[in-house]
């Protein structure tokens, strides 16, 4: 999808100086063809997305979809006993409630905000309806959600073969392509959380991370000090949903 | 799955179609649920393929060119880790197709799509299932649907491959597959299985064995035979029950006889 580097096809290309609050922060709503950005844009609703902020339960009704421009979001799977797993996260590349429009409705995972931000969100009915016009919007959707699967089976994969070292590398990684600084606001009990280890676990390969000198970890904030670090510590899963998202997605995720 | 088909023996209303040992398209959940309008221009381009054990339908990165439609075989994606191990993240069966890269717009995937059930399926040209899916009808919605329950498959493989024993985990495999074939007997070599759920083999030999003792299969020389599903559904985590209700939550209909 090249639509993004198209000032002919997007929205207004001159602003380049972005507000905070700018829904063309976020790559999908920036790549929409100009018709479908002026019927979209009267309806796209600015919402501060705070750490923490759950937003759809597992099998509940989707009432808006989001798409995140500060703000990341975590997508867990959380298992009958309480057990949780991040399957995927989503940021200014993208949005969350593909299930809408694959036609669903529900989704067995839930949505969190595991990086405070901002963002936008749609009506469900609007969203369905754009998708529904099977054009340019419903494309870029498909596409979109082609990348998350993609993310999602990598996870899988991660899962089953890697070290907890590696994985934390890669999902510090995935964390840093969406976010504007180095530093993440973040416990160890949530990274815990979402990665499905023990906090101990996580602990313990922040703590070898930090005597690399690849970050510094103090009070829920962690800085990234050597991004190349990182690269190299984790395992191929990083780099291989990177480059999935950059073939089939209009550019956002930076170097 | 199966349980979404009460009829084993398929009666669909459409008009004239193939009629051979290896069944017919309608033998697949998303052909047998178009309406008859939306099957007849598929019908003379579905092309019956015999997918064999082994088979590998596309690979990472490869242009696919044809989606395929199981009836009687089982296909799994797969992912190959830059060191060579592997994992299967979802399986397809009659309820889906391999190739959703098409529709979606990708053309190609990551992972690569291995036959580990051998048995018959149809495919289609690229051009020609694009073409019928930018209509916009039941076809598309039907892909989309099947899309999201893949979605759910591969979510809940992730959740469980974190927290799940290979017993369960191969009990649940058990049950997904025997969902999808006709025999209770699957020809299965335990190096497929670990490479299948990305375990080593010595882990499936215990898994199987513990199993075995149990009651619940017996397995031979490569032959496994689920002796006791109920028994099965007893060890398997939830993940199994969890995509189960989805996928049968989100399969199409098929069409009554006219």
């Amino acid at each position: 999808m090249s639509a993004a580097a198209n000032p002919l096809s997007g929205p207004d290309p001159s602003q380049a100086h972005r507000a905070v609050a700018d829904p063309l922060a976020n790559a999908l709503l920036a790549a929409l063809p100009r018709a479908e950005w002026l019927r979209w844009q009267p309806h796209l609703e600015a919402v501060d997305l705070p750490l923490g902020r759950v937003l759809h339960e597992s099998g509940a009704r989707l009432s808006h979809v989001y798409f995140p421009t500060t703000a990341i979001v975590s997508l867990l799977y959380v298992m009958e006993d309480g057990a949780s797993a991040e399957i995927a996260v989503v940021g200014k590349e993208g949005i969350v409630g593909v299930a809408l429009f694959m036609g669903g409705d529900t989704t067995p995972s839930r949505a969190v905000v595991q990086s405070g931000g901002q963002g936008f969100r749609l009506r469900s009915a609007m969203l369905k309806e754009e998708f529904g016009r099977s054009g340019p919007a419903m494309r870029l959707l498909l596409l979109y959600t082609q990348a998350l699967i993609t993310q999602m089976a990598q996870t899988a994969v991660c899962n089953r073969h890697h070290t907890l070292d590696q994985q934390l590398c890669r999902w510090l990684l995935l964390s840093l392509d969406r976010l504007e600084g180095p530093e993440l606001v973040m416990t160890q009990e949530l990274i815990a959380n979402m990665l499905g280890v023990r906090r101990e676990g996580v602990t313990e390969a922040a703590l070898r991370l930090q005597a690399d000198g690849l970050i510094r970890y103090s009070r829920g904030r962690i800085n990234v000090l050597s991004r190349a670090g990182l690269e190299a510590r984790s395992c191929e899963c990083y780099a291989v949903v990177k480059q999935e998202y950059e073939r089939l997605l209009p550019p956002s995720l930076g170097d | 799955m199966n349980a979404a088909a009460p009829a084993a023996v398929m009666q669909p209303g459409h008009a004239p179609r193939p009629q051979a040992h290896y069944g017919s398209p309608c033998d697949n959940d998303l052909l047998a649920s178009l309406p008859a309008d939306e099957l007849a221009p598929l019908l003379g381009a579905l092309e019956h393929t015999r997918l064999r054990l082994g088979d590998m339908l596309y690979e990472p990165g490869e242009q696919m060119r044809h989606a395929y439609f199981p009836s009687t075989a089982v296909v799994s994606l797969h992912y190959v880790t830059a060191n060579g191990a592997t994992v299967q993240t979802t399986g397809v069966g009659h309820e889906g197709m391999v190739g959703i890269a098409l529709f979606m717009g990708g053309d190609s995937t990551c992972s690569s799509a291995v036959v580990h059930t051998g048995g018959h399926g149809w495919r289609l040209d690229r051009q020609l299932l694009l073409k019928e899916f930018n209509r916009g009808g039941a076809l598309q919605q039907a892909l989309l649907r099947y899309t999201q329950a893949l979605i759910t498959q591969v979510v809940q493989t992730a959740a469980c491959y974190r927290h799940h024993s290979v017993e369960q985990q191969l009990s649940g495999w058990l049950l997904g597959t025997l969902d999808r074939t006709a025999p209770a007997e699957l020809v299965m070599t335990q190096e497929l299985l670990g490479s299948l759920l990305g375990v080593r083999r010595e882990s499936i030999t215990q898994a199987a064995g513990r199993l075995q003792a149990l009651g619940h299969i017996s397995y031979r020389r490569g032959h496994i035979t689920v002796l006791n599903p109920a028994g099965l559904r007893c060890v398997a985590c939830e993940c199994y029950g969890v995509v189960r209700r989805e996928m049968l939550r989100l399969a199409p209909r098929r069409q009554e006889p006219a």
